[in-house]
Parts: C-alpha cells; sequence; structure tokens
C-alpha cells in the first residue's frame, strides 16, 4: 500500500476502458473519417448546384429534393425500377437458396459437387460473371437463344427490351449471389438437432409438415438475416447494371445506385446526385428497421 | 448418406439437380470454349462448345493488349492486405466491443450496426473529394482504406464481435490469473479459438474486395494501377466494341484460379460459415 | 507506391542525362496525352511526332495513354475533377462546347502566334469554328474527317453488284441502293450482315452519329438555333429507311447483336478515314465510297475531333508547346495518313492523296471531297445531358413495331427544353 501512496495505480475500471478505446479506435476513427464524415458531407452537398467539369457550386436548398420528387419524372422510374429489381430479386433468391439447401444439407453420392457448383458463381468477380452473361444474352447469336431454338423457342432480344432486360438482369444475379445464401442455410439446417425431425417423424408428420412445423421456423433467424443482407444487396446494385444494360433499354433497368453514378460522374451534376444518395440511404435504412420491427413482432428470436 | 426410395426416385432426383445446375455451370464452359474461339467463329451462328480451330494464343494476346500480369497482382495485392488488416482491425475492435466494458461501447456498437447496411454509392461522392483532398487519386489507397473502413470493415467487426460474445469467458480468466495483459489474452487466447469466424470473414472481406468495381473505376485511371474486374470491362477495341475472344480468355484467366482453390478448400469454406456463427 | 517508382524512374532518367550532357540540370519531364486510339498504326506515328519534340527538347518526354472511346468523355471528366489531369488530350467535336464552356481548356492562341513557321491563318476557319471563342483558341483541329463508306469488295464481287463508288461516280449511289445491296449481301447462314452503324455502337452512344448523315441527307436536321428537328417528316423517312433494314430487311446489324465489318461479318459500313488501320490484314478486298445521297442530295458530315491542353495541367506552358508542335504543317501532314486536316496547305497538297499506302488517291479524293462540302456532326454545350435524355426515347424505336413518327416526336420532346 505504499506505493500507492506515492503513485496512485490507475483504477482497473478506466484501464479497462482505456485498454478497451485503444482496441476499437482504428475502427473507430477510419469510420469516421471515411464513412460519418462523408455521411455529413453528402448532406451538404444535396443543398448545392455543383457542375463536376467546371467545379463551380452554389447554394440551393432544397431543389435537387424538389427536382428528384417532382420535377424529374425519371427519378420515380428508377425508384420504382429498384423496388422491382428487388422485389423480384430476393423473392427468387431466398427460395432457390432455401430448396438448394434443403435437397443439399444432407449427404449423399455427389453432394459436395453439386454444392461446389452453385457456390462458384459466388467465388467469382462480378464482373467477370456480367460479361460472360451478357455474351451468352446477345440477341439472336447469343448461346441462350441458340440453346432456345434447339428447343423450337424464339429467344427475345433479352438484354434490349425493357421488360426482358430486367428480367435477365434479376435472373443472372441470383444465379451469382443464390450460391452464399444456400451456404448459410445449409449452415443453419445443418446446426438443427436430428433428434427434433425424428420426433416429429414417429409422431407421423408429413415431410412437409415437418419442414413447415419444426425446421422453417427454427430457421427464423437465419432467414432475417439473409433477407436483410440480399434486401440491402439488391439496391446496392450496379456492376450488372453497369456492364449489361447501362440502365436501359428506354431506362427499363436504371436504378438507384447506378443513377447516382450516371449523375455525379457522367453528367456532372454533383448537388442532384448527393441528393440522389441521402434518398438512398433513406431508403435502406427504412427497410431495414422495417424488416427487423416485423420479424420481431413475429416472435421471439 | 440418403437413402432413395427407387432407383427412379434417384434418376429423378439427380436429373433435376443437375437442370438446375445449367445455369451455374454452362457460363464457365462457354467462356473457356470461346476463350479458344477466333473471333469470326465466335459470331459464326453454329452452336458448339469445341472450337473448330484453337486459338491458344488468345490467351498470350490478353498480356500483350494489357498489362494484365500487373493488373492480376494489383488484384492480388490489394485483396491481400485489404483482408489481412480488416481481419486486424476487425477482431480487435470486435474483441474489445464483445468482452470489455467501458463507457461509450454501447453508442458504439449502436452507430456501427445502424451502418452495417450503407452501400458505398451513398458515400462515393465525398469520398471522392476526400481522397482528392489527400492526393491520393489514382492510387490504389482508396481501394484499401474504403474497404477496410467503409460498410465491409463494419460488417467484419460485427461478424467478429458476434462470435466473440458467444465465446465461454472461462477460457480467458486462467489466462487473467496467469497475469496476461488484455493485448495478451486477445492475442495468445481469443485470437487462435476464433479461427472458423477468422477464415470466414477473411473470405468475405476478400471476395469483397476481388469484386470492387465503383472504387476502381471511379479512383484509377492509369491503366497499370486497374484491377482485375475494371481490366476485365475494358478489352474492346479501340473505338469500343468487345473482343470477344480476349475478352473470355482473360475472364477466363481471372475466374480459373480462384475457382480451383475455392474448390480445393471448399469443405473448410463451408464448415468455417457453418463454425463462426455468421449465420447469425 | 507507382508513385514512388514513378519518381525513382524520374531521378535515373535525370541523372542519365546529366551525365549524358554536362552542365545541363534540366529535370526530366513528361507530358501524358490522352487518346481514344488503340491501333498500333496510330500510336506509332504519334510516338514519332514526340520523338521529333525531344529530339528539340531532350528533357521532355511525351506518354500517350489510351482510353477507350465508349468511357473517353467520362474518364477525362473524372480525372480533371479529381484532380489528376492530363496535360493534353484528344476531345470529340460533340464535347468542345460542354469543355470549352466549363473553362477546363487551356487558352492556346498565344503559344500558337509565337511559335515559329506555325502559320496559323493556314487553319481552316470553318474547322475552328468549335474551338475558338473571342480571340482564344482552345484546342486545334488534328482530325476533320468525313463519314465515308467502307464496302466490302469480295462479297459485291461474289454476288456481281456493282461497286459503291462506281454507282456514286454515276450519281446511283442512293441510301435507297444501299438498302437494296445490304438485303442482298446480308447472309444469316453465314453470319454476315449486310450493314454496320458506326463502330458498330449505332444504338448507343453514337445514335446521332448513325442517323445525321441519312436525315441530312433527306433534308433534315437534328437541331438548329434551339428547336429540334429529328421529328420532321424527312427525318422521319430517313430513320423509317434505316428501321426498315433492321427489322423487315434484316440486313442492318441490329441492337444487341455484334457483326464486324472489319473482321468480315458486314458487307458496308459508315465509319471514318482513321479506321483503314483495322484493315491492314483484312482477309477480303475493300473499298471507299463516300456517303450515298438522299432526296436532298449528297451532303457530308464530319466527325471532328481536337488536341486540347488542360488548363489545370501541372505543366501548362510546355503543354501548349508540344500542341503547337504537333499541328505545326509539318506535323499535320505526318497526320494526314489517318486524320484528314485543318490545313488548307496539307490538304491542298497533291502529296496528301498518297499520304496513305493503303488507300488509293482515287480514294483519298472522296475523303478530301468530303471535307470540302461537308458540315460538322452536331454539338451543344448541353450534350452530354442531350444525350442522356435521347437515350432512353431511341431505346423504343429499336423495335419490329416501333412507331418512327411518335419516337422521334418523344425525342424531341425531352430534348426540346434542353436545347
Amino acid at each position: 500500500m505504499k506505493a500507492a501512496a506515492i503513485r496512485p495505480p490507475i483504477p482497473l475500471r478506466t484501464r479497462e476502458a482505456l485498454v478497451g478505446w485503444l482496441f476499437v479506435s482504428p475502427v473507430t476513427i477510419g469510420f469516421l473519417i471515411f464513412f460519418v464524415g462523408p455521411l455529413i458531407a453528402v448532406l451538404g452537398y444535396s443543398l448545392t448546384e455543383w457542375n463536376l467539369l467546371s467545379q463551380q457550386s452554389s447554394f440551393v436548398g432544397m431543389d435537387n429534393y424538389a427536382d428528384a420528387l417532382g420535377r424529374n419524372p425519371e427519378f420515380w422510374t428508377v425508384l420504382r425500377n429498384s423496388l422491382v429489381f428487388a422485389a423480384g430479386l430476393v423473392p427468387l433468391n431466398m427460395v432457390l437458396a432455401l430448396t438448394l439447401a434443403v435437397a443439399l444439407s444432407r449427404p449423399f453420392r455427389g453432394v459436395v459437387i453439386f454444392r461446389t457448383v452453385f457456390f462458384a458463381p459466388v467465388v467469382t468477380a462480378a464482373v467477370a460473371w456480367a460479361i460472360v452473361w451478357t455474351f451468352l444474352l446477345q440477341g439472336e447469336s447469343g448461346a441462350v437463344n441458340q440453346g432456345l431454338a434447339l428447343l423450337g423457342i424464339d429467344g427475345p432480344n433479352w438484354l434490349r427490351h425493357p421488360d426482358w432486360a430486367m428480367f435477365a438482369v434479376i435472373v443472372t444475379r441470383v444465379f451469382k449471389t443464390v450460391g452464399l445464401n444456400m451456404i448459410l442455410y445449409i449452415a443453419a439446417l445443418q446446426s438443427i438437432p436430428r433428434d427434433y425431425e425424428e420426433a416429429a417423424r414417429l409422431e407421423g408428420a408429413s415431410g412437409w409438415q415437418v419442414f413447415r412445423m419444426i425446421t422453417w421456423p427454427l430457421l427464423a433467424p437465419t432467414t432475417l438475416v439473409i433477407m436483410v443482407i440480399t434486401v440491402v444487396g439488391s439496391l446496392k446494385v450496379f456492376d450488372h447494371i453497369y456492364l449489361m444494360t447501362e440502365g436501359g433499354p428506354e431506362n427499363g433497368t436504371l436504378v438507384l445506385a447506378f443513377y447516382i453514378y450516371e449523375q455525379a460522374f457522367e453528367f456532372f451534376h454533383v448537388g442532384y446526385a448527393a441528393a440522389l444518395a441521402v434518398i438512398l440511404f433513406l431508403l435502406i435504412a427504412l427497410l431495414t428497421v422495417t424488416q427487423v420491427m416485423l420479424k420481431q413482432r413475429g416472435g421471439p428470436r | 448418406m440418403t437413402r432413395f426410395r427407387s432407383p427412379a426416385v434417384r434418376a429423378c432426383w439427380y436429373l433435376s439437380l443437375a437442370i438446375l445446375a445449367v445455369p451455374f455451370v454452362f457460363p464457365f464452359l462457354w467462356m473457356l470454349s470461346s476463350a479458344v474461339k477466333s473471333q469470326a467463329e465466335i459470331f459464326s451462328p453454329a452452336l458448339s462448345l469445341l472450337p473448330e480451330t484453337w486459338h491458344w494464343e488468345n490467351y498470350a494476346e490478353v498480356f500483350r493488349y494489357q498489362p494484365f500480369a500487373r493488373q492480376y497482382a494489383n488484384s492480388l495485392y490489394i485483396a491481400g492486405l485489404v483482408t489481412a488488416g480488416t481481419l486486424f482491425i476487425s477482431s480487435l475492435a470486435g474483441y474489445a466491443l464483445a468482452r470489455i466494458r467501458f463507457a461509450g461501447s454501447g453508442l458504439l456498437l449502436l452507430v456501427l450496426i445502424s451502418a452495417l447496411m450503407m452501400p458505398e454509392e451513398v458515400t462515393i461522392i465525398p469520398n471522392f473529394f476526400l481522397m482528392k483532398q489527400l492526393g491520393l487519386m489514382n492510387t490504389h489507397m482508396p481501394l484499401i482504406l474504403l474497404p477496410m473502413f467503409g460498410s465491409q470493415g463494419v460488417m467484419a467487426t460485427f461478424l467478429m464481435r458476434q462470435y466473440f460474445t458467444a465465446l465461454p469467458p472461462e477460457l480467458e480468466e486462467a489466462a487473467r490469473m496467469d497475469g496476461l495483459s488484455r493485448f495478451g489474452i486477445f492475442w495468445k487466447v481469443a485470437l487462435p479459438l476464433s479461427r472458423p469466424a477468422l477464415a470466414a470473414v477473411g473470405i468475405i472481406t476478400f471476395l469483397y474486395s476481388w469484386n470492387l468495381f465503383l472504387e476502381p473505376l471511379v479512383f484509377l485511371s492509369d491503366i497499370e494501377l486497374f484491377t482485375l474486374p475494371l481490366a476485365l470491362s475494358n478489352f474492346t477495341d479501340a473505338y469500343g466494341l468487345p473482343l470477344w475472344h480476349l475478352q473470355m480468355a482473360a475472364t477466363s484467366l481471372a475466374v480459373v484460379p480462384i475457382l480451383v482453390v475455392y474448390i480445393a478448400a471448399q469443405r473448410q469454406i463451408v464448415e468455417s460459415f457453418a463454425l463462426s456463427g455468421v449465420k447469425g | 507506391m507507382e508513385r514512388h517508382d514513378r519518381m525513382i524512374k524520374r531521378l535515373i532518367g535525370a541523372s542519365a542525362l546529366m551525365a549524358g550532357m554536362l552542365g545541363t540540370t534540366a529535370m526530366a519531364e513528361e507530358l501524358r496525352f490522352t487518346v481514344w486510339t488503340g491501333s498500333d498504326a496510330h500510336l506509332a506515328m504519334l510516338d514519332g511526332i514526340a520523338a521529333s519534340y525531344t529530339e528539340k527538347h531532350p528533357d521532355v518526354t511525351v506518354r500517350f495513354e489510351t482510353i477507350p472511346f465508349a468511357d473517353y468523355v467520362q474518364k477525362i471528366t473524372l480525372q480533371l475533377a479529381g484532380g489528376n489531369p492530363p496535360d493534353l488530350g484528344w476531345l470529340l467535336e460533340n464535347s468542345a462546347p460542354t469543355f470549352v464552356d466549363a473553362g477546363v481548356l487551356l487558352d492556346v492562341s498565344d503559344t500558337l502566334k509565337d511559335t515559329d513557321g506555325y502559320d496559323f491563318d493556314d487553319l481552316s476557319q470553318a474547322a475552328m469554328g468549335l474551338w475558338q471563342e473571342g480571340g482564344a483558341v482552345y484546342g486545334v483541329p488534328f482530325s476533320t474527317s468525313p463519314f465515308i463508306i467502307y464496302y466490302n469488295a469480295s462479297l459485291y464481287d461474289a454476288a456481281g453488284l456493282e461497286h459503291p463508288d462506281v454507282l456514286a461516280a454515276k450519281g446511283e449511289w442512293t441510301w435507297e441502293r444501299l438498302k437494296q445491296d445490304a438485303a442482298a449481301l446480308a447472309d444469316a447462314e453465314e453470319g454476315v450482315w449486310g450493314f454496320q452503324s458506326v463502330d458498330g455502337q449505332g444504338y448507343g452512344g453514337r445514335v446521332i452519329h448513325t442517323l445525321i448523315p441519312m436525315i441530312r441527307s433527306y433534308g433534315g436536321a437534328a437541331w438548329e438555333d434551339g428547336t429540334c428537328g429529328l421529328s420532321s417528316d424527312e427525318a422521319v423517312e430517313a430513320v423509317a429507311l434505316y428501321h426498315d433494314m433492321i427489322f423487315k430487311d434484316r440486313s442492318a446489324v441490329p441492337p444487341g447483336e455484334q457483326g464486324d465489318f472489319f473482321t468480315g461479318n458486314a458487307a458496308l459500313t459508315v465509319t471514318q478515314l482513321s479506321r483503314v488501320s483495322k484493315l491492314s490484314d483484312a482477309g477480303f478486298d475493300w473499298g471507299i465510297a463516300p456517303l450515298p445521297s438522299g432526296p436532298a442530295g449528297a451532303v457530308s458530315v464530319i466527325g471532328q475531333a481536337a488536341v486540347v491542353a488542360f488548363a489545370q495541367g501541372s505543366q501548362t506552358e510546355l503543354a501548349a508547346d508540344f500542341l503547337a508542335h504537333m499541328t505545326r504543317p509539318e506535323n499535320v501532314a505526318v497526320m494526314a495518313e489517318f486524320f484528314p486536316p485543318a490545313r488548307l496547305s496539307v490538304l491542298e497538297d497533291e502529296a496528301f492523296l498518297s499520304s496513305n499506302a493503303a488507300v488509293t488517291s482515287a480514294q483519298m479524293k472522296i475523303v478530301a471531297e468530303g471535307i470540302a462540302n461537308g458540315s460538322v456532326a452536331p454539338g451543344h454545350i448541353a450534350y452530354p445531358q442531350i444525350e442522356s435524355a435521347m437515350r432512353p426515347k431511341f431505346d423504343a424505336l429499336w423495335k419490329p413495331d416501333a412507331d418512327v413518327k411518335a419516337v422521334l416526336e418523344d425525342v424531341c420532346a425531352a430534348i426540346e427544353p434542353l436545347l
């Protein structure tokens, strides 16, 4: 205790707090500089008219938001496209992921090969995947339509038809990403104890009933995570659009993330693009919170 | 082993899986086959996986057309650096958030979680001007910094925290008795125990960096500095018409090695996801 | 790291110079020059011009950087906005008003006038139009290149059809005739198309370059004095002809499809002289013809590109000096091989007609006549916005059952506020 009189030791709690902050400081400082700061800045930018090329800017208040929400009919097309994209991609992705996971969670001869096949696009660069599919989906000479022609089907000009283009981009994107969700579902399925299912089976439940009453509820936490990730992933899709359709035809695949890029870096409207970024931010925040709340009201996790 | 009720059921089972697998496998096959065709044959209406004449020189041409080896190396070293850096800082922060009680940790976690889902498109414009001011345009730094500290880094931190929270605290108690410092406990006890989580986070981070497209597109102008995704989108003739044979050869070169690594390690990859708690 | 490398390279270069030429302490300087050509022939020619500059200024090197055409303007903008501007670059006519207006181009008028033997007045005033404002000069066109027709003579001979340049001499080379020829020459079995649009990009960024030659020869215009001319009866007639080629005759390469004239997959295309470099190892005979005529007679449309220096560059004086060097009479004569010049002295010189070994002087005459009678493709101060407004509307045109008149009216409605 003598030493303490000379130099009081730093109390344990303070020392812990110091160590704690020291541990989190790299992430926190970087996060403040490269995320929080820019987020505040983008709010500021959104109130200006700012030309990227001439670097001149002036304060215009809420004009950019008024442009987006009121004056520019393009914006509503973009918003609609983004939601159509998400509404098409998310269910398709999740149903396919779950189906594949259920099929491939139990061992059978060749299961590893199939898992590998369905996961392979995940480890493939998205750009590569989009490029190859653009190649496959060319009008008449593309491999897809040539294949369909063998079956007697006259395929559409996939990437040049406003409705089919959206469909094609969604489906190829699902092929690219479904493997990851499948693996997450497989991991979840394998962590469900076998006895639950066997007990239900002994009571005479059918396969579908077992899935409906036991497996599906137990998968709920995984489903929530997958859903949030997939919804957000669908709203930030950029490379597929950039490479496959550039937002066309007739703006049929012009989605928010690509629209922001195009406005800022191709048409030099920094202020307007920043306002769009803020809207994207709000949209994602809203969707994430809604999903989590809906799920929590649905029952305890 | 799942047992099939009859050979017919088994045949149906494999047939339906095989049909489902077509859109996942065919693009790779078509890519590999087009990579060794001539540009003229690619446009010929005959549908054939095997080329009439094999043009292996397409692969050599890829390296003549762009500094492809350099671009490949760029992608590898950036992804490696981002992965190592992210693993270090995210496990450090994740550990503190899970295990150390300190004022403000709850708030910090909340702020981080709220950023978890924010795509880079939201902040790309200010980051563009930030990098300009830091003099980092046309360098690899934005491609390293933004993934580490943006939403991807936050995601990594969050996953690591989840894993550390689930780790039994007793394991650390013994080390604490031995007088190990906090960092010592983290480094010598907690980190080795979190190998599955590190593997899963490492894989996710590596793939994120490997796939990055918007950032290179916006920040890089020097062709020597390009990363693979940007280089791949660049195989056009001078006036913008795609050179499909080179395009497919380059894409094959970009895709196949990663695919081989994945196939070799696929069991461990699936396991690490299962063990890491990434499932939520 | 790259920066480091470059620094080291520069240091090595500098010390080598100092060792080589005792007494000179100048640091090596590098000018970065962006171009959209990736052609070896073009780049070798440009390197030659740079080498002749380095002879006079041993401490200066010029590095030509290729940016693919489709991304060119956007990449340049990113570099300018990112504080990483090239020193010099090429710029296409449709970007000129936007870039001049944004104040990012260097006024090089003083340098040009002070350069010995430059002979500024030799530059055709018509060609300089887009690049001058008041007394300021923001660029010098290196290419004032008319759109012309390339045809696959082997395919024409196999089908026993008369060559387009022969028809042109007889005054029978019309768009209707081109349509007939394309339909006759297209062969789906063999994967051969009749007609390919400009660089195969007639449905995206270059839809104007594709349609304007037709529209003008039918007596229409894209836009004039703030009004859109694309929905005039003349323009509709011209566009309908092209629409029929794609969807009725199935002879023109449709959107989403690729058929390349230069690899023998299309019988005809409309393009410019510089693409001759792509035919050096073509496995077929080819020829050049003027643009077909229409009801309004024969017109010629010129695509223009200029050398500009960027105002934000760190070595603007040097950049301006190199610009002057590059557009001196003797270097313009060198470039005339691929890029028809804006200098009257070069244009009128007989040597121009034989400047490219692959092009006969009769063919070169077609080019020269195109320049003499031509007017530049449309540009506008708000071109990026106009293009973005047009693109989705034009997309509606590329369907078999499209109502051409209605679509073009839509296009006009979309761009009129911007004009």
